[in-house]
Parts: C-alpha cells; structure tokens; sequence
C-alpha cells in the first residue's frame, strides 16, 4: 500500500460541496432546534401541566433514542402514510428535532441558574414577565450555557455524518462516492477525518473568541 | 402490526447483539480511555502529549467517519487481518469511546486538591501507590455520572455500526421494516427498545449524581455529632460520639 493523494484531486470538488451540504444542513437545523428547544423549555417550565408532560416526554424520547433511527423513522417510516420525504428533508427534520431535546436541557441548566430573588427583583421594578424573561433571565442564561451551546453545534455538525445513510450528498457521502471509484480508502477517510477535525476546531476556537466578544459586560 | 409479532426473534436477535457489542466496548472503552485520561493528568510531557492529540483528534471527528475507517481502511494497514463487521465495529467504538472517558477522568483527576498530592508525597507514596490509594478513590465519585452518560450515549451510538452491515438493533429493525413493508412500526419498536435500555441508565445516572452533590455539598453536620452527646448526658449514659467520618467528603449521603 502506497499513500497517494493524486487520485483524489479530480474529486475535490464533490468532497468541498459535501463539506458545504455539510454545514448548511447543520446550520439551519440548529437554528431551527434551538427554537424548539426554547418553546420545549418554556412548555416544560410554565405551561400546563399537559404541555408540560408533553414537553417531557418529548425530550426523554430524543434523548434516549438514537438519532439514526430517529432518521430512519422519518425518512423509510413516513413513506407508509405516504409521506415521501426527500433525504435533506428528512435530514433536516430528524436533526433539528434531535436537537431541540438537548438544546431544551440545555437551556434549562442555563435559565435555572438565574437565581429567583432576581426574578422578583425584576418583578419589583415592574417589569412584565416578558420583560423579566427577556432581560432578566434569558440574557443572563445564555451567557452562562454559551460554551455548552457551542458544543451541541459542534456536536450536531459531526452527527450530521450520519445522514450519509439516507443518501444525502453531505461530506461523508461524498467520501464514501470517492472511495469506491478511486478505491484510495486510506487517503479517502483520513483527509475526510482532517477535514472534519478542522471544521471541528475552528468552530470550537471561534466558540471560545466568540464567547469574550459576545459577553464583555 | 401483527406481521410484526413473527418477526420479533430477528428484532431480539439484533438487541442481543447490541448488548454484546455495548458491553464489549464498554468494558474495553472504559479500561483504554482510563489509562489515557491517567496519561492525560500524568507528570510526563511526552505522555501528556499524545494522550492529548488522541482525545482531540478523536472528539473532532464524527464516529461515523471512525467507524469506515475501521472497518475498510484498517484492515489494508494490518495485512492478513481478517475483520468481522463486529470487530470492526468494536473497535471503531472503543476508540471513539475512550477519547470522551479519558477526558472524563482527566477533569476528574484535576478535580482532586493539589493538597491531596501533596500530601501522598508528604507520607512517601510513590507515583503508582500515589494514585493507586489517593487519588483515583476520590476522582472515581466524581467520575461516576459523566461516565454514565458516556455509556448512555455509546449504546445510543452502537446504532451507526448498522452502516457497515453489522446486523444491530438498528440493522434488524431496517431488515424487519422492509420485509414486512411496515418500516414505521419496526423503527418504532427499535426506538422503544433502545428507550427502554437508555432510560434506567439515564435515571440511574441522575440520581447518582443528586446524591453525589448532596454528600459533596453538606459540611460535617455538629448537629448530628453533638446530638447523641447531649441525649446521652440526659439519660444519664455514657454518650456514644458517631464514629467520625473518613473525611468531611464522606459525611452524608442519602442511601
């Protein structure tokens, strides 16, 4: 065995728009999770006691379900009542409801460590319960659970691999197109796994920069 | 629904080999990514080193990519191997799963007072008795949830060993799901199963964490101590001093 990267330029291409499905896909659907997260948490924290359970029982689910079958369930599962998504739709779909469990937790962590006697405080001074939520507790809250944020993101982008599965054309199925014409599967998966680890670290130093700007006060 | 029942062997066949598969990487990622968080915490640079390039080179990268990279790429590094889909499996696990334990047991192994190292020298313990007797008993109670939920996360994750044809929970409800042409109820019982599995261990986890941060939390209660002195020297007998916990760590707990 010979380590050559020759026959892989030709595939470059495919492999950069696989790394950009890659990032597009992991983007939008943790846009789109974090908004399910914050209702889940507000359903679980205020709602009644039926969204509440709801709200519960859809958080324990995700979150102790695998996100592969969560995908299957939606992309071969929905096809029986005839809903026949396509793989980004699924991918988008299983992804962010994957992400609104932990994004929910999450916040949660965050928004409780806001301590009560500032909630009252806010009350005090007459703030709505909008207004307290808003500059009383959700500011605060996301400062402290930024790093962890950032991590689920991070996290998300490396499982968004997964929907490699369902054919979506992201970065690992662009991997595995270019080892099986090229039959190059050492030089393949290692500059797959580099490029990976690069996204990786870049979003985590840009977490880490992101956090002294966002947060100066 | 009812075409499901026959097909229940093959969905319990599956389980049972992810239950093989979790147990075998559990054992073996638990062992692997203990000794590197140990090289990890270590004193040696060059250990520090690359147990460091290992946790973040395998953290940065998706199990997935890990996983092909076992089961088609390794076996050309290794000539004459001959890997099953769940060799490769387990060991693309195994890897995957040591890199986020020894991170685990690094934190916890920093979380232990630079006194308590200290003081191991102080009493003349080498570096192995050091750890041995001081501080991996007192980082092992911190560890304990964190590790939990690696475990938690890796019977979860045991479903991407599907991708290489490895015949798991995940690949037994896919076959079930074509044949019976009911792919949505066969995912549904596979999603159950993994709940059923996941969900105790979750709630165990969280309840050892609870009674953790209780006996972390609570400070040696003179209440308590002092209280049996006082009742004894009102019945007039000779007071009975609760036996004095190991350390203050020690005090409490809710069993």
């Amino acid at each position: 065995m010979t380590w050559y990267l020759g026959d892989l330029i030709p595939y470059l291409p495919l492999i950069l728009q696989g790394l950009w499905v890659s990032i597009y896909v992991s983007v939008a659907s943790f846009l789109a999770g974090s908004a399910l997260g914050l209702v889940a948490y507000r359903a679980k924290a205020g709602g009644s006691p039926a969204l509440r359970r709801m709200s519960s029982a859809y958080i324990e689910v995700i979150r102790n379900v695998p996100l592969l079958v969560v995908l299957y369930l939606i992309y071969f599962g929905l096809g029986q009542f005839g809903i026949n998504l396509d793989p980004l739709w699924s991918t988008l779909i299983a992804l962010t409801i994957n992400n609104g469990a932990y994004v929910a937790e999450i916040l949660r962590a965050g928004f409780d460590s806001v301590p009560g006697g500032l909630r009252e405080a806010a009350q005090a001074l007459g703030m709505s319960s909008r207004q307290t939520f808003r500059y009383v507790v959700f500011v605060p809250g996301i400062r402290k659970v930024f790093p962890a944020l950032t991590n689920q993101f991070i996290l998300l982008f490396l499982f968004s691999s997964v929907a490699s599965v369902i054919a979506l054309p992201e970065l690992t199925n662009a991997l595995m197109t270019v080892n099986s014409n090229t039959l190059r599967t050492f030089e393949v998966f290692t500059v797959g796994a580099l490029l990976y680890y690069a996204v990786s670290s870049v979003l985590a130093v840009g977490s880490r920069v992101g956090e002294k700007r966002l947060f100066r006060w | 629904m009812g075409d499901l029942l026959t097909y229940l062997p093959p969905l319990a066949r599956g389980a049972w080999m992810t239950i093989i598969l979790c147990l075998i990487v559990g054992v073996a990622g638990s062992i692997l990514g203990f000794v590197i968080g140990l090289a990890r915490a270590s004193s040696i640079g060059v250990l520090r080193w690359v147990s460091a390039i290992y946790t973040n080179f395998l953290r940065g990268i998706p199990l997935l990519i890990i996983l092909l990279f076992t089961y088609f790429a390794l076996p050309l590094l290794i000539p004459g191997a001959d890997f099953s889909q769940l060799m490769s499996g387990a060991i693309g696990l195994t890897l995957f799963v040591s890199a986020y334990i020894a991170e685990v047991v690094r934190g916890a192994i920093e979380s232990v007072p630079r006194g308590q190292y200290e003081a191991a020298e102080a009493l003349g313990l080498g570096f192995f008795n050091k750890f041995r007797y001081v501080i991996v008993p007192q980082a092992m109670r911190v560890m304990v949830p964190p590790w939990v939920g690696i475990l938690l996360a890796m019977i979860k994750d045991s479903s991407l060993v599907s991708v290489i044809g490895f015949v798991d929970l995940t690949q037994a409800g896919k076959i079930v799901g074509t044949t019976t042409m009911q792919p949505l109820w066969a995912f549904v019982v596979v999603g159950a199963v993994y709940f059923f599995i996941c969900y105790p261990l979750g709630r165990f986890g969280r309840w050892y964490e609870k009674r953790l941060s209780i006996s972390l939390a609570r400070p040696p209660d003179t209440l308590q101590i002092l209280m049996p002195a006082v009742t004894g020297l009102l019945e007039h007998e000779p007071p009975e001093l609760p036996e004095s916990p190991e350390s203050p760590r020690d005090a409490g707990g809710t069993t």
